[in-house]
């Protein structure tokens, strides 16, 4: 076993209490020999990083998590979310929340950046936790593997909306609705409370494209602020009950796809902000 | 009866390809051809084992082989598997048989009277690894045509695309097995090589995950390709997917992970103090980026899957170490 391994054993088993190392036993993993998945998912590595995402869910953001129902307890299936924040907050929040919340406990698989994987530690850290880089072909493969898919359709435009735009869904990018419609996958909407305000940034660097980064955001404050968050599960969409599959290629039948699971997903953010300020009284 | 005449047939997958065929007993003539004088001490006792020493960078030598005692034979299958194995050792004569011989061969089986199959070893050095591309690589994925490219995988790219211009074009049927790195000794494997030392240098904070392929799995591929029925490219992923540095702990050595840029002098130091074939140029994108074949075109097509995981020394001696209830002592 590699020192990598070990350590990740170590703190998989300090950090995760029992119930969930229970748990992380009967969770689905393609193993492709060795431990690992073929995109470097690794059990071990995902329990540690749970056990300690566990605290931030808890103890730090408080998560109240609503409709956690909705994720189907197996096959194929994608989560759509709105985004923000600097680092990638939400998207380790809802990979806890689901593994947490759901019976038989799931892995989401975020679907990455195309840049994350040229940056030293962080793409391999990533990959062992089980995010994969967003590719049309890993995407489609990991549909075709019934795994449980982590999207954010605004993209890097997500993060980079500022303080000012909070809330306000920027457009969808069109590849997950189109695959999902070709391969018959449901979308189940996802709408995350709480972090568009809590790691807010002041400006940008526009010119700092490092690894392949889109931009450098300049946060606020040096940490996200301990905000309670809650996360929405909306139910899913079945696309092809609104379109044909055979259209999956045809530009205006994705567009109007991705349009409607953006839909969604601002309904549920608004019913999101009407619930935590009923909450707030 | 089939017969099949195998190129490179002195290396150890050579001589694995050939006792494979040999085993079947439905299967016509052998006819094993390599560089070397006397290749196989078994033609010698097997009634359906022919060698012959040929240098297939002569033109005429392959047009006389394949119209001598090919036809006369009656071998229907050329599977080519010919390659030069040390990598450092690049110029106009390892073009000639990575390159011309190939062009030379797949030209001649066109107008063979007997030849119906054509089966060409290719690598999966061929790929661009790419990590804006997907990191499950499949046959349509971009060839690494860039001018950076060493002059070994240009060779290979360039006797690939060679194979692929005359699919669907000739009367016989022409097969490209890209195979995943083949982890034995003596294939011009570059991760093998890379792992005789006893301390193994990575690139500081990347990890990529690997696929290597064993010799009976390499071997299987290639009789299931000698009966196919169809043209094609087709991935030959192997059976163990792991991350590099899990596959340096396997084999026994040591795995030390330093900046990247330092690699490169470090292992050409090394290569000139100690005759090493490692070359970090070749191998520095796999040693950062992941690079997985997906081999679900041959499952489909070939009905291959691979079942031999490589036999890994560390492997071996920690469970003995595990067992002798001893800590390791240094690398096997």
């Amino acid at each position: 076993m590699t020192l990598a391994a070990r350590i990740h054993r170590a703190l998989r088993r300090a950090v995760l209490p029992a119930r969930e190392q229970e748990r992380l036993g009967r969770v689905e993993f393609q193993d492709a020999g060795h431990g690992f998945d073929l995109f470097g998912f690794e059990p071990d590595a995902f329990g540690a990083s749970i056990g300690l995402g566990r605290l931030l869910h808890h103890y730090y953001f408080r998560v109240e998590s609503h409709g956690v129902e909705h994720v189907p307890a197996t096959g194929t299936a994608i989560l759509a979310a709105n985004h923000s924040g600097l680092l990638p907050v939400d998207a380790a929040l809802i990979v806890v929340d689901v593994f947490l919340h759901t019976e038989p406990p799931r892995v989401a698989r975020a679907i990455g950046d195309l840049f994350i994987p040229f940056m030293p530690w962080v793409g391999t850290g990533m990959n062992r936790v089980g995010m994969v880089s967003g590719t049309r072909e890993n995407f489609r493969y990991l549909l075709e593997h019934d795994e449980l898919c982590l999207v954010f359709p605004e993209g890097t435009p997500g993060i980079g909306k500022g303080f000012s735009k909070r809330y306000q869904l920027q457009s969808f990018r069109v590849g997950h609705a189109e695959l999902a419609l070709r391969h018959g996958v449901p979308i189940v909407p996802v709408a995350v409370i709480g972090a568009e305000e809590s790691w807010v940034s002041v400006t940008r660097i526009e010119r700092f494209h490092w690894f392949g980064a889109p931009f450098l955001p300049l946060p606020a404050t040096p940490f996200p602020l301990p905000i309670r968050h809650h996360i929405h599960y909306g139910q899913p969409i079945r696309l092809e009950r609104h379109f044909d599959a055979r259209d999956a290629d045809d530009p205006r039948v994705a567009s109007r796809a991705a349009e409607l699971v953006r839909e969604r997903v601002a309904e549920l953010i608004t019913q999101g902000l009407a619930l935590r300020r009923r909450h707030a009284r | 009866m089939s017969g099949v005449l195998v190129t490179g047939a002195t290396t150890p997958l050579g001589r694995s390809l050939t006792r494979a065929v040999l085993d079947e007993p439905d299967r016509g003539p052998v006819l094993a051809v390599g560089l070397e004088e006397t290749g196989f001490a078994e033609a010698e006792h097997h009634a359906r084992l022919f060698y012959r020493s040929i240098d297939l960078r002569r033109p005429r030598d392959t047009h006389d082989l394949l119209f001598g005692p090919v036809r006369d034979l009656g071998i229907d299958t050329v599977v080519h598997a010919a390659f030069h194995r040390n990598v450092r050792d690049f110029g106009p004569h390892a073009h000639a048989l990575h390159v011309e011989a190939t062009r030379e061969l797949v030209d001649l089986v066109d107008r063979h009277p007997t030849l119906e199959r054509f089966v060409f070893l290719s690598s999966s050095s061929v790929y661009r690894i790419d990590p804006r591309r997907a990191s499950l690589i499949a046959e349509t994925d971009p060839l690494d045509l860039s001018p950076d490219a060493p002059a070994a995988v240009r060779d290979r790219v360039e006797a690939d695309l060679t194979v692929c211009t005359r699919m669907g074009l000739t009367n016989a049927r022409v097969l490209i097995l890209r195979a995943a790195e083949i982890l034995a000794e003596d294939v011009g494997s570059q991760l093998h090589d890379y792992l005789q030392s006893r301390l193994c240098l990575r690139p500081l904070g990347f990890d990529p995950m690997l696929n290597v392929l064993s010799l009976p799995d390499v071997t299987r591929a290639l009789m299931l390709a000698t009966r196919a029925t169809t043209n094609g490219v087709f991935n030959v992923p192997g059976a163990d997917t792991l991350p590099l540095s899990s596959a340096v702990e396997r084999y026994g050595r040591r795995c030390i992970a330093i900046p990247g840029p330092l690699l490169a002098p470090l292992y050409r130091v090394r290569a000139s103090m100690t005759g090493m074939e490692f070359r970090y140029d070749l191998n520095h994108r796999r040693f950062h980026f992941s690079a997985v074949l997906d081999g679900s075109r041959a499952k489909k097509l070939l009905g291959y899957e691979p079942t031999n995981p490589i036999a890994w020394p560390g492997s071996a001696r920690a469970a003995h170490v595990e067992k002798r209830g001893g800590r390791s002592a240094g690398p096997v």
